[in-house]
């Protein structure tokens, strides 16, 4: 997957099994870096309300996010 | 509705959690309920997804089929999934990507509900079970229901089980166990 047109051509399938396939893959995988900058950023004594502020959303949504993995 | 659930259906669907919540998912969906119907081996269900060759190795190869991540679907996008996970493990250690709550399924324990696409499989199946004229619903009207919709139904259609070949397949072996 180097050659950039092979993939411009493939990020804009028009086969949507391909194309929403892609897209379910990438919140995946947003999901899981979210969840490993969140506990770092916890870790190092950041509070709900900065983390909420760095990632663009709101207190409520990432502490209710994340409260259950105790981190 | 499970009142009128034999015996190994409810096996079925008892096995259905337990896998769910051994792979630490947060619902029961209809994947999980076709692992239920391998788990119950003298089920009618069972017999008839060996008779069509689809074996219980088989649907979980391709039910894990990129999971927990999908590098295929992400260098769609231009994603290298080997890159990224090298740069979180550079920085949060080794294995630290795949070991994320998320990548593992999130809630742990406690009540696992039925996604929609299961619950529609139970309806369906109660549906399949009445329009054979069969007053109970056994483990060969989970598959029926199995086979309408639903991630379920994509990995036994690709492996070439359909809905109209199962359900004469069904009729015939119930046919059969009632005369004999």
């Amino acid at each position: 997957m180097t050659d950039a047109t092979q993939v411009a051509a493939a990020a804009s399938s028009r086969d949507p099994a391909v194309g929403l396939a892609a897209v379910a893959s990438l919140r995946g995988l947003l999901e899981s870096l979210e969840e490993l900058q969140v506990g770092n950023a916890r870790a190092q004594g950041w509070s709900w309300q900065q983390i909420a502020q760095a990632l663009r959303v709101s207190r409520q949504a990432v502490h209710k996010k994340y409260r259950r993995f105790g981190i | 509705m499970f009142e009128r659930f034999t015996k190994r259906a409810r096996t079925v669907v008892v096995h259905a959690q337990e896998i769910a919540r051994e792979r630490r998912s947060p619902t029961i969906g209809s994947e999980h309920l076709l692992l239920g119907l391998f788990a119950v081996p003298d089920g009618l269900a069972a017999t008839i997804l060996s008779r069509l060759q689809v074996d219980r190795a088989d649907v979980e190869a391709d039910l894990s089929r990129g999971a927990p991540f999908d590098a295929e679907g992400l260098a769609t996008l231009g994603i290298d999934l080997q890159e990224v996970r090298r740069q979180a493990e550079e920085t949060f250690g080794p294995g630290a990507l795949d070991r994320t709550q998320a990548a593992q399924g999130r809630w742990r324990g406690g009540h696992i509900p039925f996604e929609r696409d299961a619950k529609k499989a139970l309806e369906l199946g109660l549906r399949e079970a009445v329009r054979l004229g069969h007053g109970f619903i056994g483990t060969e009207h989970l598959l029926l229901g199995l086979l309408h919709d639903g991630r379920a139904r994509d990995v036994l259609v690709a492996r070439g089980v359909g809905l109209d070949g199962t359900r004469a397949l069904v009729e015939e072996l119930v046919r059969k166990r009632q005369a004999g």
